[in-house]
This record gives structure tokens, sequence and C-alpha cells, in this order.
């Protein structure tokens, strides 16, 4: 027997809490939180979603396997974004094969590293002296790169430019939680957000007409994909079905990057102290005229924990979901077979009984002695558990290399006032709100500094 | 030092076995990672710290006897 997992307050008829999802997701989870403790109960337009907290109710949800929590059915709203044959459409076994995938372990970043740091100079090419840049748009360009260029390979990459920035985001902004009634339904949101995939689909359609045309020979992971054939001679993936193959690559990658980025600029500009440490520690670290690489990157802690302290106040991904296959047990309670489970990533991160003074930008809580980040099952940015995230050590390397980058090359202040800067809750997808406008200068050599 | 997989956790990844290849190996066919040492020696304490640290599921943790 079950005991009653507490149902949150304030439901609407029909909608249940999704307008509140919509409008601050934050507010809500944090609310159900505080008024129904461990196990709580929400309504998703008719969709019980049982939301757990603290670190024991989060671990037993993250080490649960996938014939118990099932990923698949959970995201409803990502579905139209890849496509069919693509990621949430294929059987926990074939995913977990994908995952294996060799991009991302440790000897490929080693090449990946100098990848990003080449992609960032290029980016900055264009900047000259002095000027304003919008952080979204920055990065946003840029991870699509990074990520294409160490994902898909560099022959790909080339084929890119920004004419796909307003694509992904299109696609990213697609994710309204509305999905949770119809992820069809006629809305601006979701008709951009179909426009822009069938553009994805004929630019590459585009690119690999072209190669043949040209006949060139590339080498790279769709290029491949591409010549696979079936038994009859006719190609194995449609066009679409790659399209919708690279939408999935650089959505784990893309947004989550970007948005990182951008905070972690943010947070250093608000908190000058630790820009001044960083820098000193990324000159310190590269005065020999060293090479952005794998080994330069492993060690810099004082900006890797900046970054976890970004991780940790502005989580890219806020609410984690599973659809129960079996029923789960924790303590007392049960959650049937058909309900969701979730937990809250932001929530979680800034829990007080976890992390002192939690709304504070601290990194020193990452310090030998503190290091809050080893309760794995609360400082959760990255998920945790079997399906933590895949990409996280390429990401923290990403990171580092792209400001490894910057903040040798150029000094920012704010644009706006430091409170203006704010993420949209709106979508699924969690992206910084534009304007986010920094001013950039370009530093004296730090050779020529030093002398 | 003693090394632990947690095996709920492990899903075969095999960060640990290209830091520490004296002390983990991955067995493609379960995607699990086995324990070719469990007590390694102190001298591969450097490289067995890493692959805790770099574990993608943070599956592994030293124990000390």
């Amino acid at each position: 027997m079950s005991a009653p997992i507490p149902r949150l307050s304030r439901r609407l008829p029909l909608f249940g809490h999704l307008l509140q999802l919509r409008r601050d997701p934050i507010e809500l989870m944090q609310r159900c939180r505080d008024e129904c403790g461990e196990v709580g109960e929400l309504s998703l337009a008719g969709q019980p979603l049982v939301m757990l907290y603290g670190e024991a109710a989060q671990e037993a949800f993250f080490r649960a396997p996938d014939e118990q929590l099932d990923q698949a059915a959970a995201y409803p709203f990502m579905k139209p974004v890849f496509g069919p044959g693509v990621v949430f459409d294929a059987t926990p076994e074939q995913r977990k094969q994908a995952l294996r995938n060799r991009s991302l372990r440790d000897q490929a970043l080693r090449g990946h590293a100098e990848t990003i740091a080449r992609e960032t100079e290029r980016m900055i090419a264009r900047w000259g002296e002095s000027g304003e840049v919008d952080l979204l748009d920055f990065f946003a360009e840029l991870t699509i790169y990074t990520s294409s260029a160490a994902l898909v390979g560099p022959e790909f990459r080339e084929e890119l430019g920004p004419e796909l920035v307003p694509l992904f985001k299109d696609l990213e902004r697609g994710t309204d939680a509305v999905a949770y009634v119809n992820p069809y339904l006629p809305i601006p949101s979701f008709r951009k957000r179909d426009r822009a995939r069938k553009r994805l689909v004929a630019f590459l359609q585009g690119i690999f007409e072209r190669r043949e045309r040209e006949g060139r020979k590339c080498q790279d992971l769709f290029q491949v994909l591409r010549g696979v054939r079936n038994p009859d001679g006719t190609p194995r993936y449609d066009v679409d079905t790659i399209t919708g193959m690279f939408i999935s690559l650089m959505f784990a990658g893309h947004h989550t990057t970007s948005t990182t980025s951008s905070w972690a600029l943010l947070e250093l500009l608000r908190h000058p102290e630790w820009m001044k440490r960083v820098t000193e520690e990324l000159d310190a670290l590269y005065a020999d005229g060293r090479e952005v690489s794998y080994q330069a990157l492993r060690e810099i802690p004082v900006l890797e924990n900046c970054f976890k302290e970004t991780l940790r106040l502005h989580p890219p991904l806020i609410l984690l979901m599973r659809k129960v296959a079996q029923p789960f047990h924790y303590k007392d309670w049960t959650v049937p077979v058909g309900r969701s489970v979730g937990v809250s990533l932001a929530v979680s991160n800034r829990d007080p009984r976890v992390f002192r003074d939690p709304g504070r930008f601290d990194p020193t809580r990452y310090e030998a002695g503190r290091e809050e980040d080893q309760h794995v099952f609360a400082w959760i940015p990255f998920g945790a558990g079997r399906h933590r995230c895949v990409g996280a050590a390429f990401a923290m390397m990403q990171v580092k290399a792209i400001f490894s980058i910057l903040l040798r090359r150029y000094e920012f202040e704010l644009a706006q006032p430091p409170e203006s800067y704010h993420s949209d809750h709106s979508k699924m997808v969690v992206q910084l709100a534009q304007p986010c406008r920094v001013r950039y200068r370009r530093r004296a050599a730090p050779a020529a500094a030093a002398a | 030092m003693k090394v632990r997989i947690d095996l709920d956790l492990c899903q075969g990844h095999g960060v640990c076995a290209e830091e520490a290849p004296e002390v983990f190996a991955v067995d493609a066919a379960e995607a699990r990672v086995v324990l070719l040492e469990a007590s390694p020696p102190e001298t591969l304490r450097a490289k067995v710290e890493a692959a805790v640290k770099y574990c993608p599921t943070h599956a592994l943790r030293i124990t000390e006897e």
C-alpha cells in the first residue's frame, strides 16, 4: 500500500499547473518542494507529474533502471524537433549503444580542444579593438561551429554559417510546455519550429547534392551515414533522418554550452574579484606560450570552480523527467505505472540542506575541505546516475578552451544594469533573455603587460 | 587504497580504463567495467584518482584501509 502522495495546491481546471510551468517553472517546483516535502504531485493538463526532492529521493530516481523509469516517453516536446527515427524513437538498448560513442571519449577530446580554440579565434577575428556583442547570438553561433567541427567533422563545419543560428533558435524555442497537451498545436512557436526543421533538411540536402556535383570525397559522419546502403542498394538513411541526427547531436551540446558560457561571463563580470583571479590564472598558465591543448585544459581549478558555480546557479536544464514503466517505490510511497516522475535540477542545486548560502555565487564551495559538489545526487547540473550527461567532460573542456582564448584576448564589461540579465523560462529549453549585451576591448598582450 | 565500482551506475563508458589501464578494463559484452586490481599500489594513486574524477556516472570510489 502506498502512502498518499501530497498534491500541490492551486490547480486550475483542465490545465492543472501547466500555465505556472510556462510562466515561472522554478517558482512552481520550489513551491511544490515547500508545500509537499520530498514527494509531491503536480498536474500538467491532466497528466500527473510526481516530483521527487532531496538527495535520497533523487538518488532513487537516478539509480532506477530504464525498464522501470523510461526517459523516452517523458519528453513529448522533443519529438517534433528531432523527427522520426531519432533518439527518443529508439529503444533503450539502441540508445545505450549510441551513447558509447567514441567522439566524447578521452582520446577524442584531445583533438577537440584545439578545434574549439581555433573556432573561438575565428569568431573573434572580426571583433576589432572594441565593441559590443550580444552573448546569446555570439555563443549560439560559436557553439554551432565547435559542436559540428568536433562531433561531425571539420569538413561539415565548413559548410555551416551564421544562417543556422536563427534556425536553431527556432528549434530551441519550439519546446513550449504546451506540448504536454499536444506537441502539434497550431501555435506560432510550433509553426516556427516545424519551418526551421524543414529548412534544415533542405540545407543538408543542398550540402549532399553540392558535394556530389563537385565529386568531392568527404569523410565526415553524415557523409559516411549517407553512403550506408540497404541490401537493395537504396540509401539506409534519408536526409530527413540525418537532419534529425544532426539536430539531436547539436541539441545536447548547443544551447547548454552556449547558455553556460554566457552566464559564466556574466557572473565573472558581476564578481570582479573572481574575474581577476581567473584572468591571473589563465595568464600564468599560458605565460610560457603554450597552446590551448587538452593537457593545458585539464587543470584550471579557479576557472573550473567558477563554471561549476555558474552551472549550479543557472543549470541549462531545470527539470528531468521519466515515465514510470514499473511501479516506483520510495520510502512509503509508490508511484504507479503511467505516471511521470521528475527531479528539478534548479531546486536541488539551491538546496540549503546541502549548499551553504545557496543563492550566493561562491566558487570556494568546491575547494578542498568543502567540496559541496561531492553530493553527487544534489549538485546535479549534469543530472546524475546512469544517465548523467555523457558530454560533461567534453562540455567542461569546451568552456575552458573558449574562455582560455576570450579572457586572454579581450576584457569585458556589462553593457546593461547587472540585474537586467536573466534567463527566459517560458520554454522547456532555457535560454538567456535578450538583450544580453556586453562590451569588449582588446587587452594589451600579456607579455607586454608584464614588462 | 581500495577501489569500488557501483555497478548500478556503471555504464561501461570506459574512461577509467583510459586513465588507469592497470586497474580497469571494459567488458564490452556486458557494458560494464571490470576491476583488474581491487587494491592498487600507491604508485597508481594519481591515475586512479583521475579515473574517479572523470567517471561520467560517478560510479567509482576510493576507500582507504
